[in-house]
């Protein structure tokens, strides 16, 4: 049923181009960010002929950490955005009262939405790393594999933490304003909270800052590992009870 | 086995209260109308028995399964919601497969081609999102049959439909009976005059009546009789004097008369008649509307 459920979503994607609007989003920052880190010291050279600055050659670490920028930023609000109102469109819409009276399971029909955004950004996440990748291999002398891809997987617990946040504010909101409202509040809280240093390390959100760190200083999966069972907790956590409210939720 | 069968069943939004002590009964293989006045608590009964709303107390049994404990009974219903909105991506054929895919239809092609020929929308090719109301209201009823559910609940549906189409649909609700069993709810009394078994009456949440048409009409028969003379003034002088009347009303050539005995009052009119040397031009028992019923139970006259 979860199958024939995301199979559903798959073609609402698909049939009001956010699936275009989502992939063209994903690659054009893969191959835009190696890009850009190449170019980037020659055009602040020619901007600034009087004086001479003295800017370092471009490497690999460059074009990682703009494609992460790229993700964190744009691609994050893409993917906000497109994800935000998923149930609660849905109810306000009354398509999901229609559904869920066909004896539809309710914990199945929130889980089908969850797992095909997961696997859709999963999926775009590694084309998306691929092709970084690819550039940054051609453009610069060296460019090392192992290092991004585990920057790369950071990123991939960072979006399932975000996932799990729209999907448990889409059950609550019954619209899409109210969804994203309490999405904004709970990122809100969480961006004070990091800037607390005893309990950063506990933060989902510091995954983002960790993945820069990696690419610069080098994989430390020991000292990141608070931070990545912490956010793989608190998603769980999210789903369940995003799950758990909408089960017994009263629908139009 | 009563098809629906509510026990007390309560719904309190903070200290509104939309339903309050339902006890309803809908046998198998009928017609059930549900009428009431806006805001009666319709919808309300509708989004409970759906199990889409919580009852505050009592419970209702659908099918022998109790709402409250199983959500099972829901794979056999069908359901029409007031207003119809369904994915506006989607194209009827493909919402309907869709259904059919979660439902587990067999054959799904051939019961969509057919359900979409029932509604008149076999050739209906656009999105969703195109259609007119009466195209949703008619969607909506192809979705509810699809599954072939033993159990119809439908909210208003003929309210957005052209007269063409609340015939082909009154007919094809009509048509179910027997097999199917159908709880709708209206406001048109003309709808549930012509195809319900049964109607129950809801009025600020409580059901006021609950009977079969036949005994509601004969139960609120006001005794009226439509006579018409040729000589209306000297017939109704001499029937004031005669008769114990309720009411008297002279309307174009002909008079009305409310009486409380209508036995005698068939037997004394034609005696009246040859006493004075009258002609009788026409003699009328009149039929109450539900209608009338309708505006005399929820006005509470
Ligand atoms: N979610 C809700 N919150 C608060 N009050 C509600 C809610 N839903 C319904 N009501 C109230 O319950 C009462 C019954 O509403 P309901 O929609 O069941 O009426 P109805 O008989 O279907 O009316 P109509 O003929 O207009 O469709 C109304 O007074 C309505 O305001
Ligand atoms: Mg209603």
């Amino acid at each position: 049923m979860v199958f024939k459920l995301m199979k559903k979503e798959f073609i609402e994607f698909r049939k009001t181009g956010k699936l275009i609007a989502i992939i063209v989003t994903f690659l054009l920052f893969s191959i835009l960010s190696p890009i850009t880190a190449k170019i980037m010291p020659e055009m602040i050279k020619s901007i600034s002929s009087e004086i001479t600055i003295i800017v370092p050659p471009p490497t690999w670490k460059d074009a990682f950490l703009q494609f992460f920028k790229n993700l964190n930023q744009i691609v994050f609000l893409i993917v906000v955005l497109l994800f935000i109102g998923s149930i609660a469109e849905e109810k306000n819409r009354r398509t999901a009262g229609l559904i869920v009276s066909k004896g539809i399971d309710r914990r199945e029909w929130v889980l089908a939405k969850f797992l095909f955004q997961i696997s859709l950004v999963f999926v775009l996440t590694i084309v998306s790393f691929f092709l970084c990748y690819y550039y940054s291999a051609i453009l610069f002398p060296y460019t090392e594999f192992g290092t991004s891809l585990q920057s790369c997987l950071l990123f991939l617990f960072y979006m399932t933490f975000i996932i799990s946040l729209t999907i448990f504010s889409s059950s609550v909101g019954n619209n899409i304003i109210q969804a994203g409202g309490i999405f904004i509040a709970i990122f809100i809280i969480l961006g004070i909270l990091n800037m607390f240093p005893s309990i950063k390390a506990y933060n989902p959100i510091y995954l983002s800052s960790l993945e820069n760190q990696w690419i610069v200083s080098g994989v430390d999966w020991s000292s990141s590992i608070k931070t990545i069972i912490s956010s793989v907790i608190l998603s769980t956590l999210l789903v369940s009870v995003g799950v758990y409210l909408f089960n017994f939720q009263e629908l139009e | 086995m009563s098809v629906i069968r509510t026990e007390g069943l309560c719904k309190y939004f903070k200290d509104k209260k939309a339903l309050e002590e339902l006890n309803l009964e809908v046998p198998k293989g009928i017609i059930f109308g549900y009428l009431g006045p806006n805001g009666a608590g319709k919808t309300t009964t509708i989004r409970v028995l759906l199990n889409l709303a919580k009852p505050t107390k009592g419970t209702a049994y659908i099918l022998g399964e109790d709402i409250r404990k199983s959500r099972n009974y829901l794979r056999k219903v069908g359901f029409l919601p007031d207003v119809p909105n369904f994915y506006n991506f989607f194209t009827a054929r493909e919402f309907l497969s869709f259904i059919a895919d979660i439902t587990g239809i067999e054959n799904p092609k051939k019961r969509i081609e057919e359900t979409l020929d029932l509604v008149g929308l076999k050739n209906e090719k656009s999105r969703i999102g195109t259609y007119s109301r009466g195209m949703k209201q008619r969607l909506g009823l192809a979705q509810a049959l699809l599954p072939d559910p033993e159990l119809l609940i439908l909210d208003e549906p003929t309210s957005s439909l052209d007269p063409q189409g609340r015939k082909e649909v009154l007919d094809l609700i009509f048509s179910l009976k027997g097999n199917k069993t159908v709880f709708f709810s209206t406001h048109i009394l003309t709808d549930v005059e012509r195809i319900c078994d049964r109607i129950g009456i809801l009025k600020e949440g409580r059901l006021i009546l609950e009977d079969s048409i036949e005994n509601i009409k004969k139960r609120y028969r006001k005794r009226r009789v439509l006579i018409e003379v040729d000589n209306l003034e000297k017939f109704s002088d001499k029937i004031k004097e005669t008769l114990p009347l309720n009411f008297l009303e002279i309307k174009d050539n002909s008079i009305i008369i409310e009486v409380s005995d209508i036995q005698y009052t068939l037997r004394e009119i034609p005696k009246l008649i040859v006493q004075n040397d009258l002609v009788l031009e026409r003699l009328e028992i009149l039929e109450p509307s539900l209608e009338d019923v309708f505006l005399e139970v929820t006005s509470g006259v």
